[in-house]
């Protein structure tokens, strides 16, 4: 059973009088554990796609289920408690909170999840290290570089063990350098925990570091296929071992 | 999400704008102070006031007084005074009948009284708040009907018969500031009284032994003054004016009521006087007592410390506005945070908690602080005050020992939960604009 299965999803918008079409009609199954990317050039309804996704915006029809439930059609709170349990963030421009450290920022799904101070602490370290910021715990945001902050997002979103992480545009304030830094801590974790990561971009480059590719072009699906490259090197790499 | 972590996220923004919170803080705390100050005055001038009534006169005693002349009237006698008694609230009572010393004589040797006699129930006067400086009074079960108790000034009411010129002793001080010994000290000398016979009567009367137990405090604020006078056994009394009138064939009036003209009663606390006067009166005696004039002293007392909270009240609104818009700006400029910490599964409910706590916890601070102060206000006024009614007018206002500001610990308690109260109030509005902001307009906020 797929983990995502989103249906005849339609979202227009109100610009003063005019109707403006963000999805036509999208249809889309994603299974668990998957990487998958959705590619878009600006306006093409990607992200709106992501923000139905997650609960940040409602569609004007259709209906999404992930785990079984219809989350369509959740309340505030409900999605408040469901995206507490099940969704990880990453954002573009990072959104840490300013005023707290590395840890604190990291350790902030955990505190409304109700999570013990000392406990929560732990786990927020854990996974710094794990991003290999093990030597920024207590700096604030402001004290760090573009891809450290990314990498106390990707910590964030993380910590609480969700299914599914959502990444919007992750490296789009980043170096190519940096992005692919940022890309492969982000892959090779949602592997590691066996989640589910959704990346939605405009960049071919970070594309690639998916298992599957959903093309999104004036709010309907283009395409949608496996890498192939990541296929190919996934298949050279197991010729290699078994050489 | 726990208390504990919303408390010291609540908190911990409180701490990060300190110089913002220092001065939100210091709006309430000047409310919170010009309230409890100003209520405080209200209080001090009451308090000397009521200090004030002490002084003239005893605030639970009510006396009542048999309408005369009317027939239609209440007789004030035994039965209706035994009703009196039985009511709630009524710890003593007496009935007080006046004797005039041309009518009953009351002589030691040749020294002869010549003031006031009150006829009273002389067990209840310890009740009414009579106090001995020598001697006792006398105890209930013991009552004895020959007992008395002098005045204050009574031993200087006798008057040497033989003598025609310089035939009295006055209670006044000499160049030394001593009191002369006046003729006879009461408690010792052999007393007796007996009615006054008519001029050149030679009717035999048996005049009555009288044993003086003890002389009494003199207090103003007491009716019958315990000062020139003799406390006699009501019955005692009674006696010997019929006696008197026998003896000199007074004739009746026969429109005059039966029983007492007079009688005291004494109530267990002031807040029930007007309650038992008020039956009293229905009953269709005339009354007075001090809550007469209390009333409409009180009255104006209120108003007073009405203005004087509403002035305190005004600056406590200012302090309101400013927790109002303290609040505002800290969601105009945290808009991203709340974002954030919406997508980040923040239920909405403990945003709008977090922001009331801030607004409540200022409010509680400022009580605090302001509470503080206005008790280190208060003594500092009186410490002044004092000092200053070492010889001056201020006497008359303020009275020995009380105090221009007096701050009640209710008092303190209710202006520290008023101003939490105001905090959380001022701060609801802002944190239901919290609770609104839209996650996905938050986090797109550059």
């Amino acid at each position: 059973m797929s983990l995502i299965s989103v249906k005849d999803i339609r979202k227009t918008y109100r610009v003063d009088r005019e109707r403006v079409v963000a999805l036509e009609r999208i249809n889309l199954e994603i299974q668990p554990e998957e990487v998958c990317c959705i590619l878009g050039t600006s306006g093409s309804g990607k992200s709106t796609l992501l923000n139905i996704l997650a609960g940040l915006e409602k569609p004007t029809k259709g209906t999404v289920k992930i785990g079984g439930q219809t989350v369509s059609n959740f309340s505030e709170k409900q999605w408040a408690l469901f995206r507490q349990k099940n969704i990880g963030f990453i954002f573009q421009s990072y959104n840490l909170l300013p005023t707290l450290t590395a840890v604190e920022n990291v350790a902030i799904p955990l505190v409304f999840k109700g999570v013990d101070k000392t406990e929560r602490t732990k786990r927020a370290i854990h996974m710094l290290k794990l991003v290999n910021l093990g030597d920024r715990l207590f700096h604030k945001p402001t004290q760090m570089s573009g891809g450290q902050q990314q990498r106390v997002g990707i910590a964030r979103a993380f910590v609480s063990r969700p299914q599914i992480i959502f990444a919007d545009e992750p490296t789009g304030n980043l170096d190519s350098k940096t992005s692919r830094e940022v890309m492969e801590i982000m892959v090779s974790l949602a592997k590691r925990y066996r989640e589910t990561l959704i990346v939605v971009t405009h960049d071919n480059e970070i594309a690639k570091y998916a298992d599957r590719i959903i093309t999104i072009h004036d709010g309907n699906v283009k395409s949608d296929e496996p890498n192939l490259s990541i296929l190919q090197t996934i298949h050279s790499e197991k010729q290699e071992e078994n050489a | 999400m726990k208390w504990k972590d919303m408390i010291s996220m609540a908190l911990g923004n409180l701490f990060k704008r300190k110089v913002r919170t220092v001065l939100t803080v210091a709006g309430v705390v000047i409310g919170t102070c010009a309230i409890v100050v100003m209520l405080s005055f209200g209080f001090g001038i009451r308090e000397s006031m009521e200090a004030m009534m002490r002084d003239m006169g005893d605030l639970t005693v009510i006396q009542i007084h048999a309408d005369s002349g009317s027939s239609k009237s209440t007789p004030l006698d035994d039965k209706a005074l035994e009703k009196i008694k039985m009511m709630e609230h009524v710890v003593a009572l007496t009935p007080v009948c006046m004797l005039d010393p041309s009518q009953v004589t009351v002589k030691s040797g040749k020294y002869r009284y010549d003031s006031m006699i009150y006829g009273v129930d002389m067990g209840a006067l310890e009740a009414f708040g009579y106090k001995p400086t020598q001697g006792t009074l006398p105890k209930k079960e013991e009552e004895n009907r020959t007992t008395i108790l002098m005045g204050k000034d009574g031993a200087y009411d006798f008057i040497d018969t033989r003598k025609t010129n310089n035939n009295m002793v006055y209670a006044e001080p000499d160049k030394n500031g001593k009191l002369p010994e006046p003729f006879l000290d009461p408690m010792k000398a052999k007393l007796q009284a007996e009615p006054t016979p008519p001029e050149n009567s030679t009717a035999k009367v048996k005049p009555v032994k009288l044993n003086c137990i003890g002389i009494l405090e003199e207090d103003y604020g007491k009716s019958p003054t315990p000062s020139h006078c003799i406390f006699m056994d009501i019955s005692l009394a009674k006696e010997l004016q019929a006696k008197y009138e026998k003896l000199n064939n007074v004739k009746k009036d026969k429109n005059a009521p039966e029983g007492y003209s007079e009688a005291s009663v004494k109530v267990d606390a002031v807040e029930h006087v007007s309650e038992v006067e008020e039956v009293i009166k229905k009953s269709g005696y005339s009354t007075y007592s001090m809550n007469s004039i209390r009333k409409p002293i009180e009255e104006q007392m209120r108003t007073i410390q009405m203005i004087l909270g509403g002035l305190g009240a005004i600056s406590l609104l200012v302090a309101a506005l400013g927790i109002a818009n303290t609040m505002t700006m800290s969601i105009y400029e945290r808009t991203r945070e709340i974002g954030i910490m919406k997508v980040l599964g923040c239920v909405v409910g403990n945003i709008r908690s977090m922001f009331l706590m801030e607004a409540g916890a200022i409010g509680f601070l400022g009580g605090i602080v302001g509470v503080g102060i206005s008790y280190l206000i208060s003594t500092v006024i009186n410490t002044l005050a004092a000092q200053q009614k070492g010889g001056d007018a201020m006497v008359g206002l303020v009275s020995a020992g009380s105090q221009i500001s007096i701050i009640p610990a209710w008092l303190a308690l209710s202006a520290l939960a008023f101003a939490t109260l105001v905090g959380l109030v001022s701060g609801f509005g802002p944190a239901n604009r919290a609770v609104k902001i839209s996650a996905l307009t938050a986090i797109k906020q550059e």
